[in-house]
């Protein structure tokens, strides 16, 4: 102990250094820095961040509400809802030795294993004790594989869930559409507009279709839970922390509304049969007294329940790069030239401003030269009336006519039955088509030439139908001149069966055409079929009582056919009704590049006229129809005429 | 002997010091029967036995007369620092540091004991003859970075940022108040912050560097370091004036702060206990230590004066740097809170601070 080093400080006789007591003014100057924040934090800001740690551990579960069916005029189900299994991953309990596994069990590709890694790796903090959604719907049996090697597969779940099913595979595929999941742009969008609708990522939603179009009745409304969570996601059940929450803590999902469609399920396949011995093509079944839609089909078309899910994009690629473009609705959404079936529209306007006499007798040599360029017929007609024009499809009678219309008659003619505007079935952004007028062609680089009134009156040109529109106009002819709304959809009804909404038949406009003129088209689309010199003869079916008319567009050079599908080809039409006195049904069949008319687009509709009237199980609807006593009698002189006509046709020329 | 220091100690004992300690004590041992609640099993166990073990620390470094101290202060350096060179041999690796020499069950963290190893040093240091102290200012000053910087760079190398800026921060404190000539003590901080400045341009690891950056701008790590510090600043906010009771605590109970009964048991007692309870611990902790510093102007010799400096540094930068970490001031360090904390090493290392102070406050009237 060397005491000479310490240097005792002599206690009282003088004050402590200043030094200690800055020390103790700096410590406290610091400590009220604490205390100052704390006092921003806790009582300045308290209430918000009471809310974020509120928002930590309530989590909100969505409970899914049921997706509504949507079901055929006789309550068939067209599209409803089956169990799948989803696979989550958490990815804070996930190893590789598990995707390896996962990759094995549910055959993945090199790509999807490596997609599915890169997915795990991009979650951090918390979210790696969430789980995320890996695989949507796998096979009942890579569900019992992942159950039985559960343990094997640590963060990997398997859960139940409802799947939106289409039972009737591809039919319909363009009526009913199908679903997949919103995008988060579409989203935030959503969220935006303050949807009420209520989305959440990783929900379907209906993207074509009645899927798409009537998603707010179909949707329901998810329920919530509420529940308390720890940092790693579990649920804790625990009363004292469930005071925490406070308010209601679970509202039931309310399932969404069924659909009750005009469809029949039996027509519809029967129609998309017939459809299906061609290529390509569309046709479109409509009730004539409502314009109600009895099958509408599109060929060929995708499986919606390929569409609805896992999509590969290889799947996706083959689907838009056919070249008999599956995705395409082709009752609604493509332009046709409607070719002869247009024919009708320029006869109406010549019946209407009395401008021929329709007994008057023009005379076919197959073609009709027209300043430099010839015109060309289908055949050597010889002579002819406006009833055999129509009946034999001659172009030359209807060159001839064109030009003594003029185009604005026929246009106006046209828009009143229906052409060059949607026709209000509200299914898939369907075309307008088109209708040329002269006040079109000016606005036009190369204006009016007098050779569009050739075309326009043939159906060629510029004008330009949906099959949809050609159906509704032939039902209005059918039916003494009512242009209807299609309609698809007769009712929505709650889940038990309730009806909740009607949606009865809406009249469009009484088109402007008197019965006597729409008797005379009547008859001699009666003829088309039934008489021996009509275009559509060869396709009559015996017992069937069909009238019609056939349509023949030109897209491609071939003026004779070649094999169907040729692009070449013309587009066959059909455009018909029946029964030729009575009309039920309004026919309308188009195939893309079938050739003439009466080939390939007239049996077609037999066959779905066969369908409809002569199945064994097919119940004819016992509806009231109304009473039509002008059609009695028109339908009267109908056979009138057509003798008539007959008999001033010149002998040995018809039989 | 051993009794008359026992004696003194009854006779002369410092009871608003004990009172403050006990009260702390107290609080700490509350809240950390919260935050350990859903912790691994045993902790609080293992911390009463620490307790226990601290408390006998206390007694017998209060009881033994610090002129001891003072003759094996070097001595007492050379084993910290023989510790810290063992750690980096033999100690046991957690989380990528070797911060550990195990003990049988209990391990113990020789960066902690080598801040008190620290306060001796230069406690010794600046006892010595003043006259030399003002005559030759900078071998001193030398001398004192030197027994600052050979442990700091050792526990760098361990790596243990947060106590190596608490042996800094402690050593400069000291060098701060001790009798030295104002230009000399200016001198010596801004070569300090150079330094400093090199190192966390050159030296610092990534993660280390990010962390501080995050402090800064906590949107450059919104789920990693940032989020734990978002995590604490929600638990200290959301207590508001009351706190949500004991054992209450969402933030605390549903596991959102992360090792809550090391680094963030502050964050717990405020969530739990509010803006009221907050304010009584730091009253607390401040009284602690400007008790501390009064004694430090009330010391009888040179030695004592620095050795209560140091230990009112140590609990100090500890608190401060503790809570400005939680309530989201200062960078997420590891730096426990005295007392309060869980963690053996680093109550033994705070009892053996304060039975210091208590040594120091008995002995300063007689001798």
């Amino acid at each position: 102990m060397t005491k000479s080093r310490l240097t005792p400080r002599a206690k009282g006789t003088h004050a402590p250094p200043r030094r200690f007591a800055w020390a103790q003014v700096s410590v406290a100057a610091c400590f009220l820095v604490l205390i100052g924040r704390l006092y921003q934090l806790q009582v300045m800001s308290g209430e918000y961040y009471m809310r974020k740690s509120a928002d930590n551990f309530v989590k909100e579960l969505e409970l899914p509400a049921t997706r509504g069916q949507i079901r055929d005029s006789k309550g068939r189900v067209l599209v409803d809802n089956r169990p799948a299994y989803n696979v989550y991953i958490t990815p804070r309990f996930f190893n590789t030795d598990g995707l390896t596994k996962l990759k094995k069990y549910l055959e993945l590709s090199d790509d999807q294993a490596t997609a599915l890694e890169v997915k795990i790796a991009s979650k951090r903090g918390l979210d790696r004790f969430r789980q995320m959604l890996a695989f949507e719907d796998i096979t009942r049996d890579q569900m019992a594989l992942l159950e039985s090697e559960k343990n094997d597969l640590p963060g990997v779940a398997v859960q139940a869930v409802a799947h939106r099913n289409y039972p009737h595979g591809q039919l319909a595929a363009h009526v009913l559409g199908y679903m997949n999941q919103i995008t988060p742009e579409e989203l935030a969008d959503r969220r935006q507009r303050a949807d009420t609708l209520n989305y959440h990522l990783g929900d379907y939603v209906g993207r074509a279709g009645l899927e798409r179009q009537w998603e707010s009745f179909l949707r329901g409304k998810d329920g919530i839970e509420r529940i308390v969570v720890d940092a790693k996601g579990q649920r804790k059940d625990s009363a004292e922390l469930e005071t925490l929450l406070g308010g209601p803590q679970r509202s039931e999902p309310q399932p969404g509304n069924d659909l009750v469609t005009s469809i029949d399920l039996d027509l519809q396949e029967a129609t998309e049969a017939a459809l299906a011995k061609h290529k390509a093509g569309a046709a479109a079944v409509v009730e004539v007294d409502t314009g109600r839609v009895l099958a509408l089909a599109s060929w060929p078309e995708p499986d919606p329940n390929v569409l609805t899910g896992r999509l590969t994009r290889a799947e996706a690629a083959a689907l838009n790069d056919d070249p008999l473009r599956p995705m395409m609705d082709k009752a609604l959404r493509e332009n046709y030239f409607p070719g002869s079936t247009f024919k009708i529209v320029p006869t109406i306007a010549a019946l209407e401003d009395h401008l021929v006499d329709p007994d008057a007798i023009i005379t076919c040599y197959g073609g009709l030269r027209f300043g430099k360029r010839m015109f060309h017929c289908a055949e050597t007609h010889g002579k002819l009336d406006l009833h055999f024009a129509l009946a034999e499809s001659c172009d030359v009678y209807y060159y001839e006519l064109g030009q003594t219309l003029g185009l604005d008659r026929m246009a106006r003619v046209a828009r009143d039955l229906g052409y060059g505007e949607p026709t209000g079935i509200g299914l898939n952004a369907e075309s307008p088509g088109l209708v040329p007028s002269m006040d079109f062609y000016k606005r036009m680089p190369g204006g009016f030439q007098k050779g569009f009134l050739l075309n326009t009156a043939i159906g060629q040109g510029d004008v330009k139908a949906t099959v949809l529109q050609v159906a509704m106009a032939y039902a209005a002819i059918a039916n003494g001149g009512k242009l209807w709304v299609p309609q698809i959809v007769e009712r929505v009804q709650s889940p038990d069966g309730t009806t909740l909404q009607e949606f009865p038949p809406r009249l469009r406009r009484q088109i402007a055409a008197s019965a006597d003129t729409l008797q005379k088209v009547r008859s001699a689309l009666h003829d088309t079929v039934n008489h021996p010199k009509g275009s559509a003869w060869a396709a009559r079916v015996p017992g069937l009582d069909v009238s019609g008319k056939t349509g023949t567009a030109q897209v491609g050079k071939n003026h004779k056919e070649g094999a169907e599908g040729d692009e070449n080809n013309s587009h066959s039409w059909f455009a018909s009704f029946a029964p030729s006195q009575k009309p039920e049904i309004a026919v309308v069949v188009l195939v893309e590049h079938g050739g003439f008319g009466a080939k390939a687009s007239a049996p077609t509709a037999m066959e779905i006229y066969e369908a409809y009237f002569h199945k064994p199980h097919y119940e004819l609807p016992k509806k009231k129809r109304p009473a039509h006593q002008d059609e009695e009698q028109t339908a009267a002189t109908d056979e009138a005429t057509t003798q008539t006509a007959a008999a001033a046709a010149p002998s040995g020329e018809w039989h | 002997m051993a009794l008359t220091a026992f004696r003194k100690l009854r006779t002369k004992f410092d009871w608003p010091l004990f009172g403050a300690i006990l009260a702390i004590v107290a609080i700490g041992l509350v809240n950390l029967y919260s935050a350990t609640r859903v912790a691994p099993k045993g902790l609080y166990q293992n911390q009463l036995v620490w307790f226990s073990v601290g408390g006998v620390l206390f007694m017998v470094t209060a009881a033994s007369d610090y002129r001891l101290f003072e003759r094996l202060a070097y001595a007492i350096y050379g084993v910290g620092i023989v510790l810290l060179i063992a750690v980096l041999i033999g100690g046991k690796t957690v989380k990528g540091s070797s911060r550990w020499l195990g003990f049988g069950p209990f391990g113990i963290q020789p960066s902690e004991l080598a801040k008190i190893a620290v306060i001796m040093g230069l406690a010794k240091l600046f006892a010595g003859d003043p006259m030399d102290l003002a005559l030759r200012p900078w071998r001193y000053l030398l001398s004192a970075l030197a027994l600052m910087g050979v442990p700091m760079l050792l526990i760098m190398k361990q790596p243990d940022l947060g106590t190596a800026l608490i042996l800094y921060l402690i050593a400069t404190t000291i060098i701060m108040v001790v009798s030295l000539q104002l230009h000399v003590k200016l001198i010596t901080l801004g070569g300090e912050l150079l330094v400093g400045t090199v190192f966390f341009l050159f030296k610092l690891h990534g993660y280390q560097k990010k962390r501080l950056l995050t402090f800064i701008d906590p949107s450059l790590d919104p789920s990693g370091a940032g989020w734990h510090a978002r995590q604490a600043i929600f638990a200290v906010g959301s207590g508001r004036w009351t706190g949500k009771g004991w054992l209450h605590g969402t933030q605390n109970q549903l596991q959102f702060l992360p090792e809550h009964w090391t680094d963030f048991p502050f964050a717990v007692f405020a969530e739990e206990w509010g803006f009221v309870g907050c304010a009584i611990l730091i009253g607390c902790y401040l009284f602690l230590i400007l008790w501390a510093l009064n004694l430090a102007a009330e010391a009888r010799d040179r030695f004592a004066e620095t050795l209560c400096v140091g230990c009112a540094a140590l609990l100090f930068w500890h608190v401060f740097f503790n809570i400005g970490m939680v309530a989201g001031i200062l960078p997420v360090v590891g730096v426990t809170l005295p007392l309060i904390s869980y963690g053996g090493s680093s109550l033994l290392t705070v009892m053996v601070c304060l039975g210091l102070i208590m040594n120091v406050s008995i002995r300063r009237y007689s001798y």
